[in-house]
């Protein structure tokens, strides 16, 4: 479990690590976090011929407010945001899925970038941009462009990332106030990648209906999956044990899992609809809990 | 602690252990810590296919990459070793033996058998020369799984073989068709159990030197048993044991997988011989889930004639030892263990188990805690809990009926004599516990909000102190199983013993200071023990395992210490011109009894100075100088602990997730030398059996490709699955061990599958769900759950949901 030969270059900047990515015509890998990288490398499933480290960009360490949206840098650590409480204000679910990556020491050196441009269908983060309708900002030789999560996401491990680009940025939209946020998770072990999980944010309106609910799943398909039938469902509707029910059906039906030593596709469906279900109950007002169960 | 200074109490007490300021600091010593000068890093090459032959190997790249200074092949190591890999545990005459080397040479038989080795600057060398190695594989058709390999036409793994079975043997006692005849009701159950293995939280490795002009060889290897390594290095290098010395480092857990012999050991060896350099072999953690030997995976049919009051009459059974591509150091020898241990704690007069050990295209079988008797242990408590609910009796009444009494012992089972016990008290005891801990009420109150809570017990015997050389070696056993140790008074009353036992973090230092200790009447503090060196420590036969390091090696030990401590007081009652009689030890003092505090009294230190230096008028006339001694313990029988294990767990109907909520052992281990160590050793075991349980399986694909190879897909369970453990003690001694010591380090992980088994059946029993694969698994469980919901009842379950 040793790498193979590689050159390592510190990158001085994005335009250089950009340039070193292009110099190397797709055989560069960019190391942002290592927390998935590295296990690649070692057990030598990933042989690039160059990795570029963003461990020294400090113009891409930051969040900042703007309006409607948030903007976080790429270097950003999966643990700084779980504590930021300018997200936890702005955007909620956030912080609430983050504490489900792994485990502390995991998330203190994981990257927001990083975990976006890896794009494991399981991880939480791409599922809460899918979720939230965030987009990825991304630099290539030729600048930065802006790709929405719906199309960054193209397939297992797969982006829409050039070789030569790298993420730059994430622009998550700020949720209403008074967003509830749940996220279920069904892992085998407490930070282990989820078999399947569900995020959900809802949005109540003034006489307790469901106004808005945005929902993704992660680890049933070879992306994150958004459930857009079932927000449709929701929308307008007062959260019923009868309407939640079918909102979580809809869920599962938006899925097209896959089978691994886990569990099988079937499996997945099923704890799709029953996670589902525990989530928006669990995001809704607790006195329409205890008749739901 | 005071309790340290105090005699007597020392054996007994909970002392802290003596190793873990160093293991806790980071200044433990593990193999991959020692650095020789010259010394190279080797790699091996393992074959990526389950079954295929080898057609050719070509390495003249791999020699010319800069760096690499030796590589050897399959056939260059059948040509220099002078025996294949041994195979220790010989118990069935007529079993077909695998004889492979410690690389393929031939074919290959599993996913990572090793096929070639390099040896060179570093390891990221000796990896990158790896790739430079061609070899030409032939696929062959594989056997991958026990119904594959039993099949009508299977490949053959051993074309000199009739099929893939490697042996098959009966164990009978009493007349068992009789009893089934007789029977006024038979219950039959197959069991399938996952495979596992042990996980150290060091992966194996090895330090070889072979110096070329004197022909020593001197090996650091992380083994557990350093004795027996030596010997087989010598067997199989044809090489004189006086020549070659194994030490032990610091083990970072062992778990039985480093009781075996591995091919690595003679690799190194060979590469170190070829480069004239010290040679280091560490194996990865991806390495190490084809490499180490694998365990756990056996199909058990087991079927038991009863009365109609619960009385069992009769047990008829067949293990399927799913064995590896080749024969592991231990042989079939854990499966013939759940084998003859499979009536377990029952007095069961008639029994008949059949043995079956097949081949198939996985990694071997081998050692890991437990040995066969966690399968023994599923077989018996899963079918004892079939038929209480067939006569519609609780299970433990059923337990109760059967246990073998106080006055049964010795009681002669299949093959071995079980010694003492009081059964039927420890399982009360348990049941005690689990009153006072509320479960019942905890499972009523989360029955009222839709939550399934289960209570399960089991009831496990372990056979430790292995054992009596003899008898083993009449059964099979090539090596023997008593256990020397050395005590030592220096000129200054320090104290010194030498073992032949490995440190690997059960402590057995500690619990061997504090048997010293207690028997010299010093200090603690003043014992120090030395392990892990074959030149300068006494010869332990076995190894470490076979729970045995604490009972022979503590027996053995108590022996030595007692002879030595008379010869003190005949030193002391020189010095105080009084009679050896009249004299009391305490803290490393020695004074007339009874003259109290101001009474004339000598230390330690005086003896010691009376005995190595300032002899003259001191020393009694007739003396030898020196205070030594050595005891070696071959005991008569081996000595039988036991236990009770209940398990609170609750059971998501939903998903099929099984969380243990509370875990409780009532305990027999004869003499304890240190509770805290106990209990460690049972919480840990009982980690492993929650893990074998619901987590932890090597899954292989349809083509034989292992799937679990990190820690992502292989689940050990973590501090957030366990519960806090709680442990209740008995203590019925073992009368035929000085100490009345009786082993304890496989104990958790024996009974743990079953009592979690059980309480998941009870959780849900309305569903009639009996569990009989494991590891239960979340998609496994709600399978269960929802044929049974489907079998009729689903209008109960939704109510309850």
């Amino acid at each position: 479990m040793k790498p193979a030969p590689l050159d390592y270059i510190r990158a001085t900047s994005v335009a250089h690590a950009v340039q070193v990515l292009a110099e190397n015509d797709g055989d560069g890998k960019v190391l942002a976090g290592g927390q998935s990288l590295v296990p690649l490398l070692a057990m030598r499933l990933s042989q690039p011929t160059v990795l570029v480290d963003l461990g020294g960009l400090g113009e891409l360490s930051y969040i900042r407010d703007e309006s409607g949206h948030v903007e976080i840098g790429a270097m950003v650590r999966a643990r700084t945001v779980e504590i930021s409480s300018l997200i936890a204000d702005a955007v909620p679910l956030l912080p609430v899925a983050l504490r489900h990556v792994g485990h502390v020491t995991i998330r203190n050196r994981g990257t927001v970038g990083g975990s976006t441009a890896h794009a494991d269908p399981a991880a939480e983060l791409p599922a809460v941009l899918r979720a939230l309708d965030a987009d990825v900002v991304v630099t290539g030789p030729s600048g930065s462009r802006t790709i929405g999560a719906a199309d960054f996401f193209q397939g297992f491990l797969t982006t829409a990332l050039a070789p030569d680009e790298i993420v730059t940025a994430l622009r998550v939209p700020k949720s209403a106030p008074g967003t509830r946020v749940a996220v279920q998770e069904f892992a085998r072990r407490h930070g282990d990648f989820a078999i399947v999980a569900v995020f959900a944010a809802v949005e109540l309106g003034a006489s307790g209906e469901i106004a808005a609910a945005r929902i993704a799943v992660a680890g049933a398909d070879q992306v994150p999956v958004r459930a857009a039938a079932a927000e449709e469902l929701l929308a307008g509707q007062d959260p019923s044990p009868a309407v939640l029910r079918a909102a979580a059906a809809e869920v599962a039906g938006a899925t097209r899992p896959f089978d691994d030593i886990h569990g099988t596709a079937d499996y997945r469906k099923k704890i799709t609809a029953v996670l589902a279900r525990r989530c928006l109950e669990q995001a809704l007002p607790t006195a329409e809990r205890s008749s739901a169960a | 602690m005071t309790e340290q200074h105090l005699p007597p109490g020392l054996i007994g007490a909970r002392v802290r252990r003596k190793e873990d300021p160093r293991l806790l600091t980071g200044r433990a010593q593990f193999v991959d810590d020692v650095a020789l000068p010259g010394m190279l890093e080797a790699a091996i090459l393992r074959s990526p296919h389950a079954h295929a032959r080898i057609v050719s190997v070509d390495v003249s790249a791999a020699l010319e990459l800069p760096g690499v200074f030796a590589v050897i092949t399959g056939a260059e190591v059948a040509q220099a070793c002078a025996l294949p890999q041994p195979v220790i545990w010989r118990l069935i005459p007529d079993q077909r033996m695998t004889d492979l080397y410690a690389l393929a040479h031939d074919k290959v038989r599993y996913v990572g058998q090793g096929v070639a080795a390099v040896a060179a600057a570093d390891r990221y060398v000796a990896e990158d020369a790896l790739g430079l190695i061609e070899v030409e594989y032939e696929q062959l058709p594989a056997a991958c799984t026990l119904d594959e390999a039993l099949a009508d036409g299977a490949p053959l793994l051993y074309e000199n073989w009739p099929d893939n079975v490697s042996c098959r043997q009966t164990v009978p006692k009493g007349d068992v068709a009789t009893a089934f005849a007789a029977a006024d009701v038979i219950v039959s159950e197959t069991i399938t159990y996952g495979r596992q293995m042990g996980t150290p939280l060091e992966t194996r490795g090895a330090v070889v030197s072979w110096d070329p002009f004197t022909d020593r060889l001197e090996a650091w290897l992380s083994t557990q048993s350093p004795n027996l390594a030596r010997d087989l290095l010598g067997e199989v290098l044809g090489l004189p044991v006086e020549r070659i010395r194994v030490r032990t480092p610091d083990v970072g857990g062992g778990f039985g997988n480093k009781f075996d012999f591995y091919g690595e050991e003679v690799v190194a060896a060979l590469l170190s011989k070829r480069s004239g350099r010290p040679v280091k072999i560490i194996e990865d953690r991806l390495e190490s889930f084809v490499a180490n030997a694998h365990s756990r995976e056996q199909r058990i049919e087991v079927e038991v004639a009863a009365k109609s009051d619960g009385t069992i009459t009769g047990m008829r059974g067949t293990v399927y030892g799913v064995l590896g591509g080749q024969l592991s150091t231990v042989g079939i020898g854990p499966c013939w263990a759940a084998t003859v241990l499979m009536p377990g704690p029952y007095d069961i007069p008639n029994v008949e188990v059949t043995v079956v050990g097949v081949v198939t295209n996985r990694s071997p079988y081998g050692s890991y805690r437990g040995w066969g008797q966690p399968k023994a242990n599923i077989a018996h408590e899963r079918i004892v809990e079939k038929l209480a609910r067939e006569l519609g009796m609780a299970a433990n009444d059923v337990r109760r009926k059967n246990l073998i009494a106080p006055d049964k012992f010795p009681y002669p089972s299949p093959v071995f004599y079980y010694d003492s016990g009081r059964y039927e008290e420890c399982l009360e005891a348990a049941e005690r516990a689990v009153v006072d801990r509320g479960w019942a009420k905890r499972q009523a109150e989360a029955a009222k909000e839709g939550r399934s809570l289960g209570i399960g017990y089991s009831f496990h015997i372990e056979i430790s102190a292995i054992g009596p050389s003899r008898i083993l070696n009449q059964a099979g056993l090539q090596h023997s199983g008593f256990d020397e140790e050395s005590v030592r008074i220096d000129s200054t009353g320090g104290v010194i013993v030498r073992s032949g036992l490995s440190a690997m973090g059960q402590g057995i230092q500690t619990a061997l200071a504090q048997v010293a200790a207690q028997t010299l009447g010093v200090p603690l503090d003043s014992v120090t023990v030395l392990t892990g060196d074959t030149e300068t420590n006494p010869y332990t036969g076995y190894g470490t395992g076979g729970s045995r390091g604490a009972a022979l090696g503590g027996g053995a030990l108590l022996r030595a210490s007692t002879r030595l401590r008379e010869k003190v007081l005949r030193v002391a009652a020189e010095l105080l011109e009084a009679s050896p009689d009249d004299l009391v030890i305490s803290d490393g003092r020695i004074s007339v009894a009874g003259t109290g505090v101001g009474g004339r009294s000598v230390s330690m230190r005086d003896v010691g100075d009376a005995t190595y230096r300032r002899l003259d008028g001191k020393l009694p006339l007739g003396e030898t100088p020196t205070l030594e001694e050595r005891d070696v313990l071959d005991p008569d029988n081996t000595a039988f602990s036991y236990g009770t294990t209940a398990v609170l767990a609750e059971v998501d109907r939903e998903t099929g997730r099984v969380q243990v909520l509370d875990y409780l052992i009532a305990h027999d281990c004869g003499t304890v030398i240190n509770p805290m160590i106990v209990d460690g050793q049972l919480h840990g075991g009982a980690a492993q059996a929650i893990g074998g349980a619901l987590f932890e399986e090597i899954v292989y694909g349809p083509d034989g490709q292992p799937l679990t190879t990190t820690f992502m897909d292989y689940l050990i369970p973590t501090a957030s699955e366990l519960p806090a453990f709680e442990t209740v003690h008995l203590t019925t001694t073992a009368d035929h061990i000085p100490g009345g010591f009786k082993g304890m380090g496989e104990a958790g992980t024996i009974g743990g599958a079953s009592a979690i088994t059980a309480a998941i059946d009870d959780a849900l029993r309305d569903l009639g769900v009996g569990v009989v694969q494991l590891p239960i698994t979340p998609p496994r469980l709600l399978s269960m759950i929802e044929a049974a919901e489907a079998g009729g009842t689903a209008t109960d379950v939704e109510e309850q949901s």
